[in-house]
């Protein structure tokens, strides 16, 4: 006799932070199945850019994503200044990606947060988010705000730094590097921690491969890419970036790479701070952006993210397709869940750091 | 992302007499294939080349035509293009052999009504289930007076 219950997880759940609807089929304590629904936070943003010219696109394509909204401005704009041969000065470039990196660590720790609630360990979940703030704080000194920034314009940047910020910038820099080496520290020797997420989601190179997985999920798994290195967009060509790899492709190999790359990212800021060139930080745009078509690369903290811009010679875009990272590894999401106990269902699906209004869009 | 490399092997495997190849700006190269070489020509770049990573298939209604761009990656960005007539929007599935873009294939099947012959599942991604607004990305498609009356 088959004992099968199928359980709905969502659109509503304690477990999820945004609407998705996964529906796991049980047998006794295991997944055996598992369907995915998205479209809960569809907003027909591919449709609508054709509507608005390039500047108020901006304000849109900021809005794809609560959590790394300024990668996606980053992405945008350097495909629209590639289509118009815009050169971009050297400073505004640096504070591009200043912005990119702290997205970066407060992207990883917010995540980190989301993990420990989700496993029962409210206390790296205090934590993280505490921290977290220092990065938020850093971002809001530099354009005012603490997620959307509406930082990047076609051309440049809108925002500088002067000696006053730099150095308060730099300390709070060292402050919170210290603090993530601390929660490093933590994910690496906390018995409960480990418990919960080894072996937990693994996934294989070869299935990171099949999958065209990006980002902390492949990296966890062995497959060495980084968009940073590799594509050397923004100001990443004037720096060195260190990968964070891990080999053993479960939830706490995820966790590891996360924490290094924040520690990373916290080395590449200062970097970029008192690499700092003197000069513009933005040049003029023309409206109508001429005709032809780019496709725009970028790493944002869930991985690859592309742009696919096409241009018929007006001041509105004709076509911009948006891949984001979390759909990638969503797809994987039915592997991982196969065999795993329901009490790990929301180990995994945290390990993905999903990121449903991007995937949605 | 070894272009020349790419090109000779496809000319090899595929029963077309010249390839087009555009230049983009940002280190991308885009190659145009008729519909029914597509699937030959991503089985060949996979089994006969460095190239694995599908970024994703971009669906647009173009000139009177539905374009598929499927955005691959290498060390360089690698883009191959094929136009299907809007009368006729049916293309070979790739799912067999990258199952990551069984969700790009099912949004563009939602999005601009085009059949991939041969996917597993190619149920709505996206839109509402009780959705009757057509293919929201195609040219005809406009966009729906939500507002209420008396407004």
């Amino acid at each position: 006799m088959s004992n099968r219950m199928t359980i709905p997880i969502g659109p509503q759940h304690p477990l999820l932070k945004e609407p998705l609807s996964f529906m796991i089929t049980v047998e006794g304590e295991r997944v055996v199945d598992s369907t995915l629904r998205l479209g809960y936070v569809h907003r027909g943003i591919e449709r609508l850019c054709q509507t608005k010219t390039y500047v108020q696109n901006l304000h849109l394509f900021e809005r794809v994503c609560g959590i790394c909204s300024h990668v996606h401005t980053t992405t945008y704009c350097q495909g629209v200044e590639a289509l118009l041969g815009l050169e971009v000065p050297p400073r505004g470039l640096h504070l591009r990606t200043l912005l990119c990196e702290l997205e970066r660590v407060h992207s990883h720790l917010l995540w980190l947060g989301v993990l420990g609630e989700n496993i029962g360990f409210q206390t790296i979940f205090m934590y993280a988010w505490r921290d977290r703030e220092i990065a938020l704080d850093i971002m809001e000194e530099l354009s005012g705000g603490r997620v959307t920034h509406s930082c990047n314009v076609i051309g440049g940047v809108r925002i500088d730094v002067g000696d006053a910020q730099f150095s308060s910038i730099v300390s709070q820099l060292n402050d919170l590097e210290q603090r993530v080496e601390k929660l490093l520290d933590v994910i690496q020797h906390e018995r409960t921690l480990r418990v919960r997420t080894q072996g937990i989601g693994y996934l294989s190179p070869e299935k990171i491969r099949n999958y065209c997985v990006v980002g902390p999920v492949a990296r966890a798994s062995g497959v060495d890419v980084d968009l940073r290195r590799d594509c050397k967009y923004a100001a990443y060509g004037w720096l060195h970036v260190n990968v964070a790899l891990a080999h053993e492709g479960d939830v706490w190999a995820r966790t590891m790479v996360r924490a290094r790359e924040a520690i990373e990212s916290l080395r590449l800021c200062r970097q970029l701070l008192v690499g700092l060139p003197e000069g513009p930080t933005q040049v003029r745009a023309p409206r109508r952006v001429p005709p032809g078509e780019v496709v725009s690369r970028a790493e944002a903290p869930r991985g690859e993210l592309l742009y696919y811009i096409r241009s018929d010679g007006s001041d509105k875009p004709a076509r911009v397709k948006i891949r984001t990272p979390t759909l990638t590894s969503l797809i994987t999401v039915h592997d991982q869940l196969e065999g795993v106990e329901t009490a790990d269902v929301s180990v995994v699906l945290s390990g993905i750091d999903l990121c449903i209004a991007c995937a949605d869009r | 992302m070894n272009l020349p490399r790419i090109l000779e092997l496809l000319q090899e495997v595929l029963p077309v007499a010249r390839l087009e190849v555009q230049t983009m700006p940002i280190d991308e190269h885009s190659i145009t294939l008729p519909p029914d070489n597509l699937h030959a020509a991503v089985r060949a770049l996979l089994e006969r080349s460095h190239v694995y990573h599908l970024s994703t298939i971009t669906g647009q209604d173009v000139d009177g035509q539905i374009e598929l761009l499927y955005h691959f990656w290498e060390g360089g960005g690698l883009t191959l293009r094929t136009s299907l007539p809007r009368e006729q929007t049916s293309v070979e599935t790739i799912t067999d052999l990258i199952p990551g873009a069984s969700f790009y294939e099912r949004e563009i099947a939602e999005m601009l009504q085009v059949t991939f012959v041969g996917h597993p599942n190619l149920q709505r991604l996206l839109l509402p289930d009780d959705w009757t607004g057509g293919p929201p990305l195609r040219y005809e498609f406009t966009l729906p007076d939500d507002r209420e009356e008396g407004e």
